[in-house]
């Protein structure tokens, strides 16, 4: 790779050089591109800054890294076995809808407006996780209203870094507000019904199937855990191969960009109340196996619950941030006329996670 | 004695030694200064001594390596050691901490210990910063110093290899010491060297010759993450330099850097932009004193750094690493150092 590259380097870099200084006398076109070009030469060339103060050596590790290793992840997680039960004419669809809305439209857009130095790779991740979190059948264009919404709102709240909750599952939240049908009823069981140029703009609702949370709510119908695991069953576009995205999830994991004590106390707890609630009510509750594979929960203890700038940044206050997602999680799907709790119970555990942070903060150093 | 307790440590930091190995040539060549050359003179300590702790654990690759003084004769070290000991500090109880992974010094310390019943062997996990006074007190002797004390006024006298070599050679055996070893390496260098250097003798002399002739390089003594930076480099050679690393000025824009990390790293290059926070807890993971850095960051972001104070902040012992992980390159040790001045002026 590294000889490949190397007769190029020169041209690429040169010219990379010309547009810069090009973009930098000229105000106008910075104005316009500036943040274009900068994210685009971020990819391709290291940073010229120099360390000016102690310690004088860095580690080779930034957030660019941290972002590309949950696009890594989340493509093994979910686009490749999507891709396989949902068929790619739906996921590519999608992804390009949803990257091209959300990143190149309106962060760009916002980029310009707002006089940004250059647009975030945390775009990336929250629009790879949009069409994840919607029903396979969702037409393209909520796929893109989703992804605009959740960009545009992370951006009002002050971008990457001052973001209050996860962007992607609040403009999940405000489509079930707006389109509920379009969220109650588009899952379909995988490897039925192509989507065709039809179903792109109305979605494909001659195939819908009740998702496994649904079936067990309306008639306490258990669908098969293996099933569950290797993600024949309905659900999200994204959440059904559980395999697969425990895999990646554990990988992300090993090389500590999650923190093990969000997925561990989530799932954790999930299975302690589920274990609880099915001993003291019997079969009117989900079995524990059942609750910890079915809905999202396995894709948002691992990608979602994580996502480090909504939780706390103490490490003991994440235990009860994680322990308070299960809570509220198995509360909603046991007690409720909801089937499915995972994106409440994040949205709330993540408004809460200031208060447990300086609670916990305060107990640590007696303040 | 020997006491080998497997979580002997610290929670945190970080192993430079596997992380960027150095390799150093043998050659140990001598350098005079042009001058009439200082003279090492070691000033017993005005309070009562009750632990010596010999420091044979380097944890940077560029600092001096353990068999450039030992030479291989670590029984023959431990005696003199046990000279100094009985002459000036009777009363104290000696206690060495060596890295656990150099076999061959420790099975001949460990060898020695089992018929002296005057010192400990502690063999410690190398990783950094071990070495630091605080921890090095922590870990061996569980007393707790505050970062910058003394820490002779808790009884406690911490030396290096060389300087009891230098103590022997000076006190026991009445020689004039005028030069120590220090190690040369970084990627400014033509090679990686130890060398042999009169005190008094100009950085300048020692560098002639050895830089790489293309590029920037910058100049650091005592290693990049904990030492200073010289601008002059007329200054001369004192005792309490260990080493001196010089470093390529990598201040332009190199493609496709995921593909050459070799050739990036131990530059002084950012190696990343700079972004806001994003939680990801890689400082407080890292940090040998059980600090949260980022509280500090968000204290000082929201203009109030005397709230810093309030997390343990003078527990820091400014060893550098949180700003060295940080993956959005975040002046983490600044800022602390900044909140600290603050504590200062009141």
């Amino acid at each position: 790779m590294k000889k490949l590259i190397k007769p190029i380097e020169p041209i690429i870099g040169k010219s990379l050089d010309r547009v810069e200084s090009f973009i930098h006398t000229h105000p106008k076109v910075n104005f316009l591109f500036g943040a274009i070009f900068g994210a685009f030469d971020g990819l391709l060339r290291s940073a010229k800054e120099t360390t000016q103060t102690q310690p004088f050596i860095r580690n080779n590790y930034d957030v660019k890294r941290f972002m590309g290793a949950v696009l890594v992840a989340l493509v093994i997680g979910w686009v490749l076995p999507a891709t396989y039960f949902f068929g790619w004419q739906c996921v590519v669809s999608k992804l390009l809808v949803s990257f091209i809305i959300g990143v190149f439209v309106v962060d760009v857009l916002w980029a310009i407006i707002a006089r940004e130095d250059h647009i975030s790779e945390g775009g990336f991740v929250s629009c790879l996780l949009i069409p994840a979190i919607l029903p396979p059948q969702s037409p393209l264009w909520l796929v893109g209203l989703g992804a605009a919404l959740a960009i545009l709102f992370r951006n009002v709240l002050g971008g990457v870094g001052n973001n209050l909750v996860n962007p992607a599952l609040f403009s999940r939240l405000f489509l079930t507000i707006c389109f509920p049908s379009l969220l109650v009823t588009g899952y379909q069981m995988p490897f039925v019904g192509m989507p065709d140029l039809h179903s792109f703009r109305y979605g494909l609702d001659a195939v819908t199937h009740a998702t496994p949370l649904t079936a067990f709510k309306t008639n306490g119908e258990v669908t098969s855990y293996l099933s569950l695991l290797v993600g024949t069953s309905g659900g999200s576009l994204g959440e059904t191969c559980r395999l697969a995205l425990i895999l990646s999830g554990l990988w992300l994991i090993k090389i500590k960009v999650v923190n093990w004590r969000l997925p561990v106390s989530y799932l954790g707890s999930v299975l302690l109340l589920s274990v609880f609630f099915s001993l003291l009510m019997g079969k009117t509750v989900a079995p524990p196996i059942f609750h910890l594979l079915s809905g999202g929960l396995i894709l948002a203890a691992f990608f979602m619950a994580t996502d480090p700038i909504t939780t706390t940044y103490n490490q003991a206050a994440k235990w009860i941030y994680g322990a308070g997602c299960g809570l509220i999680t198995v509360l909603i799907r046991d007690f409720t006329t909801l089937p499915e709790g995972v994106m409440y119970s994040i949205l709330l555990m993540n408004l809460l996670a200031i208060p447990i942070q300086s609670l916990m903060v305060k107990i640590k150093y007696r303040i | 004695m020997l006491k080998e307790k497997e979580n002997i440590g610290f929670k945190g930091g970080f192993n430079l030694l596997d992380t960027h190995p150095l390799r150093f040539c043998n050659i140990i060549e001598r350098i005079s200064s042009d001058g009439i050359p200082e003279v090492f003179k070691f000033r017993v300590p005005d309070q009562k001594i009750q632990h010596v702790i010999v420091n044979l654990c380097p944890t940077e690759p560029w600092a001096l390596p353990n068999w450039v003084i030992l030479e291989h004769k670590t029984a023959a070290f431990l005696n003199k050691l046990k000279e100094i000991k009985t002459r000036y500090f009777p009363e104290a109880k000696c206690y060495i901490a060596i890295n656990k992974k150099e076999d061959e010094p420790v099975s001949a310390v460990k060898d020695y210990a089992c018929n002296a019943e005057w010192m400990k062997v502690f063999a410690v996990d190398a990783k950094y910063p071990q070495d630091d006074p605080v921890i090095l007190s922590k870990v061996v002797l569980d007393i707790e110093m505050d970062f910058g004390q003394d820490t002779t006024t808790q009884g406690v006298l911490i030396l290096d290899a060389q300087t009891v070599l230098a103590i022997y050679e000076n006190c026991m055996l009445g020689n004039k010491v005028d030069s120590r070893f220090i190690a040369l390496s970084g990627t400014g260098l033509k090679e990686n060297e130890i060398i042999n250097v009169q005190l008094g003798t100009s950085l300048e002399k020692i560098l002639r010759n050895r830089i790489k002739e293309s590029g920037k390089y910058r100049v650091f003594v005592n290693g990049p993450l904990h030492g200073r930076e010289i601008t002059d480099l007329s200054q001369k050679m004192d005792w309490s330099i260990n080493n001196v690393v010089v470093l390529e000025e990598l201040d332009q824009k190199v493609m496709f850097p995921m593909f050459k990390s070799d050739e990036l790293v131990l530059t002084t290059n950012m190696l990343g932009e700079l972004r806001r926070c994003v939680y990801c807890n890689f400082c407080d993971d890292i940090c040998p004193v059980d600090l949260e850095p980022a509280l500090y960051y968000h204290s000082y972001k929201r203009g109030e750094k005397h709230k810093a104070r309030l997390y343990n902040l003078a527990k820091c012992i400014e060893c550098g690493l949180c700003s060295f992980i940080c993956p959005s390159k975040l002046e983490l040790l600044q800022i602390i150092k900044e909140c600290k001045a603050l504590d200062k002026q009141k």
